[in-house]
């Protein structure tokens, strides 16, 4: 056991990483400081039950509602799983929005923190991108209207607008092209970005450490 | 005193978290391997008389393809399961009825007239007109269903499962 | 941003750290513990709340009321404010303004302080925007609407069941209480048409589902047939046609396999020697299945309707068409293929069958109660064990 220890370490080096990420000093803080890991420890959660989820369901409109039809009833814990997922994105917008909030309201954005903050809002409007993509993908009838409505709100844009309606749509109409996309940027396109910006958050809060809780001389 | 107060300390935290972190993984570990094996361990048994058509039909001694559809429920989509039979009439209310899938990896034999064999295309399986293997890899004899005759209607007795 | 804010700003942040904790265990811990009470409320929350069951998409039906998942709601209701050519300052200038601030928001704020005391302006800003997405959030749901209830079907068994009583009430009429077909009588501009069985094998082999489901969207109006989607002017959703095909296919098929569940769902009770049928378990089944299709609005019934307890005991031109205790209503005796005032035979192409007559018959002379709890008051026996001649219970 040592001996492999030894091997692994000399190879990956264990030591520094558990030295650099977690046998760090960083100052004291409150429970609102467990907003953030609460927001990765969601991502996770929904990634795990996102990828069950593809399994049975089809991006398909013939397909899309039966599929799921099958996974909440067809299927050992598909319900579970199912449920999960949907309480869990609404948890994540929640707990990514109370985040963004904690970071304002104790100036965290500030010197040197401005890129963490950046990438943060980024996150926040790609979970909600996730949101808006993902109520889609049941093909119901909550699903099919509310994003019928929710592709034209860009399309009163002047000029532009009803490109970008038909940009979404894949088409001037919401229809299997849309269902296509709106999967793809589900499961590949957002979680992507937001994988990648999460390496960025969280290695700019390694490297400047976890802000202090404002003092009244600060 | 302190010190080792403040080592015990950090091993509850550490145990507590180890714990927590289980109980979370366990949670969906379990409900996990379920979700992906359920479908493996249903199966739906089936079993119905699909009638034939009447047995004059079925000339003597020459096995006679027969093919019916069942239809399942696999998942979200109905399936239409083709399904072939040779009717073997022997004459006088006789009858034996094979089933056309070979006992090796479920191909489909054919019956050749001038060899007088079932042949399998796969894997050069025969098999004898009574549905013994002669030759190639099958391990067993054709299947044969059970049969009944009403009204002259030929039935067999179709069991899945 | 000169060096000294800099500097200051390392010295503290150090001397903070000094007196800091150490990331593991410790800020692990408070964030282990976090997690994990939100897993068990999400947990909670997918068991006891579990997700709503919706029906499927339907671009076919406009009554549908369009909703947002709740955290855009804020949004759509801010729309309301913004009606006809200023419309995009609520849909594109607001939201795009909003975002760039956020984004922008550690460039624009020159205010070094960190302190909430020394940050009135930010902080009751945010708040003020936060407060106001709160209030059009509940806005929008206080002022929605209810959506109207829809017949559900998940499972197959559940489906079947559904598309039987959608049978029921849009094609027994013409097609029969099992799809046998034959002449139609009593209605309107189909009189005297002779319709071939749809429950032969020959349909059911021949038909695939898309066909049966699209001959019911769309009618086959050459042939007699009317449209029966809602698209089309009918009254069937998607969700309908879907469990109707299901219904179809899985009854008359003989390829496939009625499930167990389904034929227990939609089978009419069986009577115990002595017990009174009841209006909710036994006659709404019957009237469902072999009378409403004619007895609703909008038919040719001489205005006897039967779709709830009520209507049968006192509608019609002719009621009351059912007297407690009395065989000779007009409805037993019309059960009974007679030829009275109040109209001919019922159902019109087909005897009931002599069990359910049955079933009408003990009900009128057992006063024809509406609950279950009522049929069973009356009911001269109410355990098996127990049973009494069925001549005891014509008179209880």
């Amino acid at each position: 056991m040592e001996k492999l220890y030894t091997w692994l370490d000399e190879r990956l080096g264990l030591k520094t990483i558990y030295d650099v990420v977690l046998d760090r000093k960083v100052p004291k803080v409150n429970w609102f400081y467990t907003l953030g890991s609460a927001s990765l420890f969601l991502f996770v959660i929904q990634a795990v039950t996102g990828i069950f989820l593809t399994v049975y369901y089809v991006p398909s409109p013939d397909h899309a509602y039966d599929s799921i039809q099958f996974i909440m009833n067809g299927v050992a814990f598909g319900w579970l799983i199912r449920g999960i997922h949907h309480w869990g994105a609404t948890l994540m917008v929640l707990v990514v929005f109370f985040h963004m909030l904690r970071t304002f309201y104790f100036a965290s954005y500030k010197y040197p923190r401005e890129l963490t903050w950046l990438t943060g809002v980024l996150l926040l409007f790609l979970t909600l991108g996730m949101g808006f993509t993902g109520y889609l993908l049941p093909w119901n009838q909550r699903a099919y209207w509310a994003t019928t409505v929710g592709t034209e709100i860009p399309g009163t844009v002047p000029i532009i607008g009803p490109w970008i309606t038909s940009f979404l749509r894949g088409g001037p109409d919401l229809s299997a092209v849309t269902l296509a996309r709106f999967f793809s940027l589900h499961i590949w396109w957002l979680p992507a970005g937001i994988v990648l910006l999460i390496s960025v958050h969280m290695y700019l809060i390694i490297r400047l450490g976890i802000s202090s809780l404002p003092k009244k001389d600060d | 005193m302190a010190k080792s107060h403040e080592l015990h300390r950090s091993d509850f935290v550490k145990s507590v978290v180890a714990v927590l972190g289980t109980i979370i993984g366990g949670f969906i570990a379990i409900p996990g391997i379920g979700y992906l094996i359920s479908p493996s361990l249903k199966f739906e048994a089936s079993e119905a008389w699909i009638p034939l058509g009447p047995l004059e039909n079925y000339p003597d001694g020459t096995p006679t393809l027969f093919n019916f559809t069942r239809t399942k429920i696999n998942g979200w989509e109905k399936t239409v399961n083709s399904y072939g039979v040779y009717v073997v009439n022997h004459g006088g209310n006789q009858v034996t009825v094979f089933s056309n899938m070979c006992t090796h990896l479920s191909c489909r034999v054919n019956w050749q007239e001038d060899g007088q064999i079932y042949h399998c295309p796969c894997h050069d399986g025969k098999f004898s007109p009574t549905g013994e293997v002669t030759g190639g890899p099958p391990p067993k004899p054709l299947n044969v269903y059970e049969t009944k005759i009403e009204d002259g209607v030929l039935s067999i007795h179709f069991v899945e499962g | 941003m000169n060096e000294d804010y800099k500097q200051t700003y390392h010295e503290k942040y150090a001397r903070e750290k000094q007196h800091g904790v150490k990331f593991f265990p410790d800020i692990i811990f408070k964030d282990m513990l976090v997690s994990f009470g939100i897993f068990v409320l999400l947990v909670g929350l997918a068991i006891f709340v579990g997700v709503a069951n919706e029906p499927p998409a339907d671009p076919s039906d406009s009554a549908y009321i369009p909703r947002p998942e709740w955290y855009f709601l804020f949004l759509f209701e801010m729309l309301k404010y913004f009606p006809g050519q200023i419309e995009w300052i609520g849909t594109a200038i607001i939201p795009g303004a909003a975002v760039v601030a956020l984004f922008l928001l550690p460039f624009f704020d020159k205010n070094r302080s960190r302190h909430w005391s020394k940050r009135k302006f930010a902080i009751g800003f945010m708040s003020l925007a936060v407060l106001s997405m709160v209030v059009l959030t509940i806005m929008a749901v206080a002022t929605t609407p209810p959506q109207e209830e829809v017949a559900l079907a998940s499972t197959l068994s559940e489906q079947i069941t559904l598309g039987q009583d959608v049978y029921s009430v849009q094609c027994v009429e013409c097609h029969g209480a099992e799809g046998e077909g034959g002449e139609i009588i009593g209605v309107e501009g189909l009189e005297g048409v002779v319709l071939d069985p749809i429950n032969h094998s020959d349909i059911m082999y021949t038909y695939t589902d898309d066909t049966l489901y699209n001959i019911v969207e769309y009618g086959q109006p050459a042939l007699g047939m009317p449209p029966l989607g809602l698209a089309y002017g009918g009254e069937l959703s998607r969700g309908d046609i879907t469990a109707l095909v299901n219904f179809m296919r899985y009854t008359w098929d003989d390829r496939a396999e009625l499930p167990a569940e389904a034929v227990a769902a939609s089978a009419i009770p069986e009577l115990k020697p002595g017990e009174v049928p009841s209006y909710e378990v036994h006659i709404a089944t019957l009237s469902k299945r072999y009378c409403v299709s004619c007895h609703r609005p909008n038919k040719e019934n001489n205005n006897y309707l039967m779709q709830s307890y009520e209507e049968i005991m006192t509608s019609g031109d002719n009621a009351p068409n059912l007297i407690a205790g009395d065989l000779g209503s007009n409805l037993i005796r019309m059960l009974h293929r007679e030829e009275i005032e109040a109209g001919g035979p019922m159902p019109p192409t087909k005897e009931l069958k002599p069990e359910y007559i049955e079933i009408w018959e003990r009900w009128v002379m057992g006063g024809m109660p509406n609950t279950a709890a009522e049929a069973a008051a009356v009911s001269t026996t109410t355990t098996e064990s127990a049973p009494t001649a069925p001549a005891a219970s014509q008179t209880p």
